[in-house]
Order: C-alpha cells, then sequence, then structure tokens
C-alpha cells in the first residue's frame, strides 16, 4: 500500500504565468540532468524528487533552505557504492531470496547459562530490608536480610514516602500521560527540580523517566561527532553507551589514575590546539557503580580547569550517600558544585524513587529540554515518583540517615578490612565510603585457578568476537566459572544464615571495557550494627568455606 | 505572581463531580463503536488531501522571513546585546555547549510559539485537564504564574482510554500497592528488583499480547533504545519506516547495524528495498546477512496512520525477515478488544516476531514491555542491558497495569474495558468525519484515535492553540522539526473519557477557528463530501457546523465513511 497522493491546482493560473512555468520546467529539466552528471547529484535528485512529488516550484523553495534543513540531518544511513552493486535480474533476485535464509532471532539459552537465569531471587512481597524470597524449588524463605537492595536509605518503605505516594496517586493518578512537553510537567516534577537544584546547589535540574537512560541521553545531546571526549576507564556501561551513542571521539585514561590523566590530556594538547574549538569533556564518576571507589576530585577539578575541559560527573550511586549530608562528591571534597558542569544521577538509587535527572547551569539544562532523546521522546515521569523522592530528600537532611548509613558503611568496611583468614582470598576494591562492598577474587587465587587477569575491553578476545558478531562466541568459559563461584558464595549466604547478597551481574559481550566479577554487599540504614557483623561473620565464613576448598 | 510553577490548588469538587471531569459518563448507548477490519477486504489507503499552492508557497515564504529576520536580529543581537549570547559564545576557551546554528530553531523560531508548549498542569490528565494560568513578558524566556489553574477540555494526553484517574478501581488497588510493596523496587530485575507482582504483570501482558512470554521496563523509550544490542550487530540490516519514532531509531543506532529505511508506510517501497538488501548482501563482502529486521509502528502518532500489517505479514511470509512492531499507540486503543493492530486486522500475533508496547498512553501507567516467544524471552533475560543494569519496575506502576489491562479483558468490573474501548472507537471515528465534513484536512486512518489536522503555516500552530487555550480546549502543536517542513499541524488524541458532546464542542470551536485562520481547504477526496462523488464533480465539503452535528454521529458509524 502507499499513500496515495493528489495534488490539485485550485487556483487558475494565467496564461502568462504558464508560459513562465513551462519555461521554468524546461530549464530546470536542463539543470537536472546537469546535477546528474555530478557523482552523487542523482542521489541529491531522487531525494528531492522523492520528497517533493516531482514538482520544481516546491523543490525551488526547498533549495533556499536545503542549507539550514541539511544540518539536521545528520543522522547516518548506509548505502551500497553504486560501484559495488552487483547487477541482477529479478529471477536471480527471486532465487537470492528463496536461498537465503536467516539466523535464529536469538540463540536458546543453553543448559551452561540456565542457572545464572535461575539464581535471580524472586521476592514474595516489598523489597525491603527483610523480604520473603522464594526459591526455585518453591519453597519460601521468610524474614531475610536483604543486602542487596539500592535502597540504601531505606526510603521507599518509609511512612513519609509511602504516605506521599498515596496522597499523590488519589490526586492525579498514576501515568502523566504525555511527554513533559506536551502537557506532561505537573507541579510535583516543578518541585521535584527545584528540589534537587537546591540540594546540589546547581541552578537547575531536569528529570528523566529511567536511571539507566538518562546518562547516554545527556551525552548524545551535547557531544557529537568531532567532539572530544576523555572518560575513565572504570566507567559503567551507561555511559560507555553514551559515548558511543554520541560517536565523539573518545581517549580513556586510567582507572581513577590523575596522573594519568595529566599525560592523555597533556598528549592531546597539541593536536586539539591545532584543529577547531570542539566541545570536550571529562567524564567520571561520583562512585563507581564498577568499583565501588571515587576520584580524586581535586585533581580533576585543576586539571580540567588547565586543559579547558568541562567534567561530567555520574552521580548515581553517591547522591544521598557521599559527603556529610549526602550531597555528593563535591561535597566530600570541599568543592562546590558549580565546579561540575554536568551532574547526573538517578532517583532509584538512595532516594527510593524511580528515574534520573541532571544538573547544572540553566543553559545546559535548557538545551536539553529540546535535544535530549530520551527527554524529548518520552513521557514524563509519573507525579508520584516526583514527590516520593522530595519526600526523600527532605528526610535526608531532616534526620540522621545520611550519618547513620556512613557509619554502618564504615563498621562494616573496617570488619572485612580487619579480617585475616581473607586476607589471602578476596580483596575489597570499594572505598570505606562505599554502601556496597565489592569484593573479588584474590590476584593470587585467580592465577592458581588459571583465571585471566580480567575479562573483555579493549583488545580483547572478546572484542573480536562481538565484532565479528559471532554470537555463540559470547558465552565464556571462565566468567562463567568465576561468576558461579561467586554465585555458590551468595547461595551459602543465604541457605545458611538466611541473608541475601548479590555479585554483579554484568553482561560480558556489551561491556566495551575489561571487568572482574565481583560479590557484592549493599548496606542499608535499617540494619543495627549487631546484624551486620551477623552478616559480616556469615559472608567472611562462606567465602572462606567455598575459595577454601578451591 | 511567581516566576516558578506554583504548587496545586485544593479543589473543591465533589468526588461525583472530580469523577465526571476525569472520565465523563457515557450519556447514550448510541455513541459506541465498534472499530474492527474486516480480514480479506484490503486496507482502506488513507488519502492524504493537499492545500492549494499558494498555501505551500506562503508556508516557504513564512520560514523564509522568519529566518531572514532571526538571522537580522541574531547580527543586531550579538552587536548591541552580546550578553544574550552568552550561551552560544566561546567563553574562557571552553567552546559553548551547542553551536550557534544548532539553537538558531529554538532561539528564533520555537521560542515565538513556547508558550504553546510544556504548559505546565497539576492532577490527572483526564477529561479535562488543569492548566496553571501564566503569561511571558519577555518574549516566552520566562513566565508569570498567577496561581490559578483553568480546567480545559483534554484532546493532548495519550489517554486513550480513560485510565488516567484519581479514583476507580486502578487507583485504589495501586494505593494498596503502595502500602504493601513500599516507593520502589531497591534495584535491578536481576539483583533484588523482583517480585511476584512484576512476574503477574508480565503474565498479564503475555496472556494480553497473545504471546508466551513478556518483559516488563520502567520506560517505553528505554525498551527500544536498549532492545536492538542484544537482537542485531553489524552482520544484520534493520530496514525500518521513515517515520518511526525516535526511540527506535537510538536502539538501532547503538547496535551498530547497517540501516535502510523506506518511505512511510510504502509497502512497494519496503519489498524494493527487501529484495535490494537481501540479493546484494553486506556492503563490500556480498555475504549474506546475518538477520534482517523491519522495524514499524503500529499507530503513528504523528500521522494517525496504521501499518499495512496484513502486507507486511505477507512479505516476511515470503522474504523471511523478523518483524518488530512498537504498539506504543495502538496497544489498547486498537481492535475489537484492544489488543492492538493484531487484533484489529484479525491477524495472528503469532506473525510478529518482536512486539513491543508501552504502558504510557493507553494504560495510564508509565513503562514498556516486550512480547516474544519463550526462547526470544528467556535469551532477553540474559542479555537485555536494561533488565541486567536499569532499575525496575515501580510496584504501584505494575499494580496500574494488572488492573486496566484486566478491566479492558473483561476480567474485572465487568462490561467497563468494552465500553471504553466502543467509546474510543467511536468518539475517533466522530471527530474525524466531522473534521472532514467541515473542510479540514486530517491524516490518518478511519479508526485512529490520533487525528492530526493540517495548518501547513507556521504561524498558524501558535494561533491555533492559543484560539483553541482561550476556548477552553488543550491541543497538541506539532511543527518541523518533527514534522516534515511543510506539514505543522494539530494534534488532537481521542480519548474514551470524552463525551459526545465535548467533540459536538470541539468541532464548534475548529469550525470557528477554522473561518478565522482560513484552515478549511480540502478536496473532498479524502472523505466528507456530501454526496459520494462531489469530489470528481470539483465540490469541496464544505458543511456547516450544524449539519455536522446533525448527521455525522450516525453517519460516523457506517462503514463508506
Ligand atoms: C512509538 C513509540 N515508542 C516508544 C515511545 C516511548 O514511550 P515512553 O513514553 O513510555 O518512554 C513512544 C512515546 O512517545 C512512542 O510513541
Amino acid at each position: 500500500m502507499s499513500t496515495t497522493t493528489v495534488t490539485t491546482t485550485t487556483i487558475l493560473l494565467p496564461e502568462y504565468l504558464e508560459n513562465i512555468y513551462a519555461e521554468v520546467e524546461t530549464s530546470f529539466g536542463r539543470f537536472l540532468s546537469l546535477v546528474r552528471e555530478i557523482p552523487g547529484g542523482a542521489i541529491i535528485i531522487n531525494y528531492i524528487r522523492a520528497s517533493y512529488k516531482n514538482d520544481p516550484y516546491r523543490s525551488l523553495f526547498e533549495l533556499a533552505l536545503a542549507l539550514f534543513a541539511i544540518r539536521y540531518f545528520l543522522a547516518s544511513k548506509f548505502s551500497y557504492n553504486e560501484k559495488d552493486m552487483v547487477k541482477l535480474s529479478d529471477k536471480d533476485i527471486d532465487e537470492l531470496v528463496e536461498e537465503w535464509n536467516p539466523e535464529p532471532i536469538v540463540l536458546p539459552v543453553s543448559d551452561k547459562e540456565q542457572w545464572q537465569a535461575d539464581s535471580n531471587p524472586l521476592v514474595i512481597g516489598a523489597v525491603a530490608s527483610r523480604v520473603e524470597l522464594q526459591v526455585p524449588n518453591g519453597e519460601h524463605l521468610k524474614n531475610v536480610a536483604n543486602l542487596a537492595s539500592n535502597d540504601f536509605l531505606n526510603m521507599s518503605q518509609r511512612e513519609e514516602t509511602k504516605d506521599a505516594a498515596k496522597k499523590q496517586i488519589a490526586f492525579s493518578g498514576i501515568g502523566a500521560c504525555g511527554p513533559p512537553n506536551f502537557y506532561g510537567t505537573q507541579d510535583a516534577h516543578a518541585r521535584l527540580e527545584e528540589d534537587l537544584a537546591r540540594f546540589l546547589g546547581a541552578e537547575r535540574a531536569i528529570l528523566y523517566s529511567q536511571d539507566f537512560c538518562t546518562v547516554p541521553s545527556v551525552i548524545a545531546c551535547f557531544l557529537k561527532r568531532g567532539d572530544i571526549v576523555v572518560y575513565d576507564s572504570g566507567i559503567a556501561l551507561a555511559t560507555q553507551k553514551g559515548i558511543e551513542l554520541s560517536r565523539c571521539t573518545a581517549y580513556h585514561f586510567n582507572h581513577n589514575d590523575m596522573d594519568n590523566l595529566e599525560k592523555v590530556l597533556a598528549d592531546l594538547k597539541p593536536m586539539l590546539d591545532e584543529g577547531p574549538l570542539t566541545r570536550r569533556f571529562i567524564i567520571t564518576e561520583g562512585l563507581f557503580q564498577n568499583f565501588g571507589d571515587s576520584p580524586d576530585l581535586r585533581r580533576i577539578c585543576e586539571l580540567k580547569k588547565k586543559f579547558k575541559y568541562r567534567l561530567f560527573l555520574d552521580e548515581t550511586l553517591s547522591i544521598g550517600v557521599l559527603g556529610a549530608t549526602g550531597r555528593g562528591l563535591p561535597e566530600l571534597y570541599g568543592i562546590p558544585r558549580t565546579d561540575v558542569e554536568v551532574t547526573t544521577g538517578a532517583l532509584s538509587y538512595a532516594l527510593g524513587s524511580s528515574g534520573g535527572f541532571c544538573v547544572g547551569e540553566n543553559a545546559m539544562v535548557h538545551h536539553q529540554l529540546i535535544s535530549s532523546s530520551a527527554y524529548v521522546f518520552s513521557a514524563a515521569i509519573p507525579p508520584y515518583f516526583a514527590r516520593v523522592a522530595s519526600v526523600s530528600l527532605r528526610l535526608l537532611q531532616e534526620d540522621d540517615s545520611v550519618s547513620r548509613l556512613q557509619s554502618s558503611i564504615n563498621f562494616l568496611y573496617s570488619k572485612f578490612k580487619e579480617c585475616q583468614k581473607l586476607k589471602k582470598l578476596v580483596i575489597i576494591t570499594s572505598s570505606d565510603v562505599s554502601p556496597i562492598l565489592h569484593l573479588r577474587l584474590h590476584r593470587d587465587l585467580r592465577s592458581r585457578l588459571d583465571l585471566p587477569v580480567s575479562y573483555g575491553g579493549p583488545g580483547s578476545a572478546m572484542e573480536k568476537i562481538v565484532q565479528r558478531g559471532d554470537e555463540h562466541g559470547y558465552f565464556d568459559e571462565n566468567y562463567n566459572r568465576e561468576s558461579q563461584i561467586l554465585q555458590q558464595i551468595v547461595d551459602r549466604v543465604l541457605n545458611n544464615h538466611n541473608i541475601l547478597i548479590t555479585r554483579c551481574k554484568r553482561i560480558l559481550h556489551h561491556e566495551k571495557l575489561p571487568l572482574l566479577p565481583e560479590l557484592m554487599i549493599h548496606i542499608n540504614v535499617a540494619f543495627s550494627e549487631s546484624e551486620l557483623s551477623e552478616a559480616f561473620e556469615a559472608v567472611s565464613s562462606e567465602i572462606y568455606n567455598v575459595l577454601q576448598q578451591l | 505572581m511567581s516566576k516558578t510553577i506554583p504548587d496545586a490548588l485544593i479543589d473543591n469538587d465533589s468526588p461525583q463531580e472530580k469523577a465526571e471531569k476525569e472520565f465523563g459518563s457515557l450519556t447514550s448507548k448510541e455513541w459506541l463503536f465498534v472499530s474492527k477490519h474486516n480480514p480479506g477486504e484490503p486496507l482502506p489507503v488513507p488519502i492524504e488531501d493537499e492545500p492549494p499552492y499558494f498555501i505551500l508557497i506562503a508556508t516557504y515564504l513564512n520560514y523564509l522571513i522568519l529566518i531572514i529576520i532571526g538571522h537580522i536580529r541574531d547580527f543586531f543581537g550579538k552587536l548591541f546585546h552580546p550578553e544574550l549570547f552568552r550561551d552560544v559564545m566561546v567563553k574562557d576557551g571552553i567552546a559553548p555547549w551547542y553551536a550557534n546554528f544548532e539553537s538558531f530553531y529554538t532561539r528564533r523560531l520555537k521560542t515565538r510559539l513556547d508558550d504553546c508548549f510544556a504548559r505546565p498542569i497539576c492532577g490527572v490528565p483526564g477529561r479535562y485537564i488543569k492548566c496553571y494560568d501564566r503569561t511571558s513578558d519577555d518574549y516566552n524566556n520566562t513566565y508569570n504564574y498567577s496561581g490559578t489553574v483553568t480546567e480545559r477540555l483534554n484532546l493532548s494526553s495519550y489517554n486513550y482510554l480513560g485510565f488516567a484517574q484519581s479514583s476507580g478501581l486502578c487507583t485504589s488497588e495501586s494505593i494498596k500497592t503502595v502500602e504493601k510493596y513500599g516507593t520502589n523496587s531497591a534495584g535491578p530485575r536481576v539483583s533484588v528488583g523482583t517480585t511476584d507482582l512484576h512476574l503477574e504483570c508480565e503474565d498479564v501482558v503475555a496472556k494480553f499480547t497473545g504471546k508466551d512470554n513478556a518483559l516488563v521496563f520502567s520506560m517505553g523509550y528505554g525498551t527500544n533504545a536498549n532492545l536492538f544490542t542484544s537482537l542485531v550487530d553489524s552482520k544484520c540490516c534493520v530496514i525500518s519506516d521513515s517515520l518511526n519514532h525516535g526511540s527506535i531509531r537510538t536502539g538501532v543506532r547503538l547496535s551498530g547495524a547497517s540501516v535502510k529505511t523506506f518511505a512511510h508506510n510504502d509497502m512497494a517501497a519496503l519489498e524494493r528495498t527487501l529484495r535490494s538488501v537481501i540479493s546484494q548482501g553486506q556492503p563490500k563482502t556480498h555475504r549474506p546477512w546475518k538477520k534482517i529486521f523491519v522495524a514499524v509502528e503500529g499507530l503513528y502518532s504523528m500521522e494517525g496512520t496504521l501499518c499495512n500489517l496484513p502486507k507486511l505479514v505477507e512479505l516476511r511470509k515470503r522474504y523471511k525477515f523478523y518483524l518488530f512492531v512498537d504498539e506504543a499507540h495502538s496497544i489498547g486503543a486498537m481492535g475489537p478488544n484492544g489488543k492492538g493492530v493484531c487484533d484489529y486486522f484479525g491477524i495472528s500475533s503469532s506473525n510478529i516476531d518482536i512486539m513491543m508496547g508501552t504502558f504510557t498512553k493507553s494504560f495510564g501507567a508509565t513503562g514498556g514491555y516486550i512480547a516474544a516467544d519463550k526462547a526470544i524471552i528467556d535469551r532477553l533475560k540474559l542479555d537485555l542491558t536494561t533488565n541486567t543494569y536499569g532499575e525496575s519496575m515501580s510496584p504501584a506502576v505494575l499494580t496500574q497495569i494488572i488492573t486496566s489491562l484486566k478491566i479492558i479483558d473483561g476480567q474485572l468490573n465487568g462490561n467497563e474495558g468494552k465500553e471504553r474501548l466502543q467509546r474510543i472507537a467511536f468518539n475517533s471515528r466522530y471527530l474525524r468525519l466531522g473534521l472532514k465534513r467541515l473542510g479540514f484536512i486530517v491524516y490518518g486512518a478511519d479508526d485512529s484515535p490520533v487525528i492530526p489536522l493540517l495548518l501547513y503555516l507556521p504561524p498558524k500552530m501558535p494561533a491555533f492553540s492559543r484560539m483553541m487555550y482561550d476556548r477552553k480546549v488543550a491541543v497538541v502543536v506539532v511543527g518541523y522539526p518533527a514534522t516534515d517542513i511543510t506539514s505543522s499541524r494539530i494534534r488532537f488524541c481521542v480519548s474514551s473519557s470524552l463525551k459526545k458532546e465535548d467533540i459536538d464542542y470541539l468541532l464548534k470551536c475548529c469550525d470557528e477557528i477554522g473561518d478565522t485562520l482560513f484552515l478549511k481547504f480540502s478536496t473532498g477526496i479524502a472523505g466528507g463530501e456530501k454526496h459520494p462523488g462531489d469530489y470528481k464533480k470539483g465540490i469541496a465539503p464544505r458543511w456547516t457546523l450544524e449539519e455536522v452535528l446533525e448527521k455525522t454521529p450516525e453517519d460516523c458509524k457506517k462503514a463508506m465513511y
């Protein structure tokens, strides 16, 4: 089916105009055949033809606008090179069509992988600090201590946030039913944007509907082809995707290595000085999702000023956690938020709601309102999400949740740090302010088990497999084995001690940077020191039991 | 007066009044209709009418003048008021956030009509919508809010079935869920974010769409944007409709697959593309493609057109591509049972490989889903980044989805679901035919609840929007770059929550504004004629309002319209 277009001329042209029309038409025809001679000319003509229905008048007017319009059509499409095209008859094509058989949409999940899906816990009821779990054999475990939750401050279970949610739902229903630019913006959204901006000391904030989509969309909004990014080689997947999406020129520096960053920036300088002035960003995280550590913000700020870069700081994990009052990494360093040009964060972590946000100066946020794809092309977040986050922000300023969380973190961290029997088995990669404790197998143990130094990343076998699109190769025996060892620990902690911890479940072939499997213990403010002690005893003994046997 | 959006006022409506403003009650059983395409019949081709020449010429001239004036203002502005251009200037050796040309369109064209966008509201975006009153005395750079709201008839929200409500079963169940489950799910699906509620929701969605299994995500855009990386790679080809949504384009771009686009809904062009793509193989190497996907939408939200599913299914059999259909707008809103385009065309959902949709529209919730065969979902559970890294759905949203789906399906609240479906079908057909008869050019399929009314000239966008606003109707205007440069339009999103009388009123407003703004230039080729065959005689449809209101409610139910 095609959309039939019927052109109707309702005004009658006087005769002399008809003549001019004919004149224009013939000379235009000659002009067109000339253009066709130029390489690529035919394509342009066809394009114009197709879009303007063979009508010279419309095309002429359009030409006047073409320059202006082209700037907006930077999308890339592939096309066959003319010389590259093989001439085929219809019959040949029919045969080729007949012969061609696609590969299946996806590979079936193999027996070796099935355990991954089975090991995901199923919670019955609320995901609170204590949960009821249904294990694969159908049994229910009651009152399990939940050390896998991102709701570090337990905001999602507080009466205040629940009441706010209920009140808002009773007032405005669930969905916003429209993008923010079309009647999707409600008072609740405006309040949260103000609250976030005020809390973080920024000019303005903007909300996104999902944590995972926020960073890529913000990056792609400001960085285009030709722009420069220098990123930490430990950034999370969402940021990696954002850089890929933006098609800017990207360089990385060693994880949290400021000297290396300086070197990279200095090496780039001569080249950049020669070229046109492009947008330049340094991208790092407030608290690394992959490691649980933080960069030296002071050094980064010095370097970015010296080399004239902007700083993009992803604080998904750190808002509500770092700094005396939970205002994130700059607070920890006593640096004003205005020194960080772009800050992204999530409502779905310490704030106990859902969605993401970005804060910074007015002009930057304003540009996102019309140019950030995840903002423009998606519905506004449900107003009750916004209300919940606003209440969480108020609560964490009013009570001592943040400092209690920090002392819990400190307590558990020092327990693990001091534990002698784990010294040779695991390494703590997270810092003593991270609400998630990251443990990975000790180097010596890993080499004894013949495990590679790391998985994936630039130059690795996995990278080549992904480039080849060889889906069978996505399954990595070693990665699977190491993950399984960690899962054994997780399972034993659950079954023997009624405590739920988790491990990193990153998808190897999606990751562009090297990674190592880790055990992760998420601290929650709801637990007392004695509960945390118990958790420590349970986890350390099971780590010992499992790893000692290997 | 405040510069920020005020807090919502306490409203004094009784619960009944409030409910009526969110979802109008049905005034007569006559205002119902079942929308369905009869299998075997060819798909009625939506015919796009064209305005007279001088309208197009004027449109181009309009842009030209706007651009010239814009550049003149930029030139003198930079000379005399450089502080206004700080954002596009180099500062301390740092490039501006965005280039001058990137912001030219916004600064010089869009700001002029910014008051028609992002109008803040409060409360339920139901039949009526409460818009904050605002004025601007600096050409839409900032606004002054008086603190009051005005209730306006809502033709702008994606509230197709009217589930945006603050009372009723969906809301009371969702509130109970908040009490029981809390305000979020505390992590990604693979760590702790999977609850019994998630599984129940996925089960309900799978049954509703007629697929084995489903996965739900907290954002519709994110569903698409991160789906394709798990399905295709650089050895695959995605053939995409030229008007596909931004989320699909982002997703395909991120996947690294080769992309071909075909003219919107042009099945002949699609077939040509398929033949060329399959026979030529991958660029340079000419190796056969690993997989070929065709990505379309069920109902196009800017055009009101439906995908030609019967033809797509036929082509899929022949060319062995995988079919992806984004049912963001069609799920719930189309078909006798509200099950989307498959239901509407009477085609089994087994003919679509990946069914995607969102809950933001018909269900009054938020988020997206993917429904497919078990093997595919099993793989995606392990391989999909949103599932592994992204937050999981919030509990109360899941309840809203489960409850609204069950209502549509008739498992809850008896006949309510059916009535909602039949009301939207009637309302859509009535409004569409009414507009055609009045002489407007509208696009799209007869049964589509999305009705774009073409304005062409850019200044008519703010004019139409403001005049409607003054008449207490909230509408959405869409222009370049969301549409092509000549086809600026108003988009009506019809809802079940509207009463027939609301549409009468809307037609009256359109009639008045249409005369003032000179918008009635349809030729009758796309319907709306007084007597069949009028178009051929050169008689354009120009019914009077009274005639339209009298005849259309009955006529719109007939197949010939
Ligand atoms: C076709 C299509 N897909 C996806 C989306 C995104 O959905 P959501 O608003 O839930 O993010 C939209 C929304 O506008 C859409 O129209």
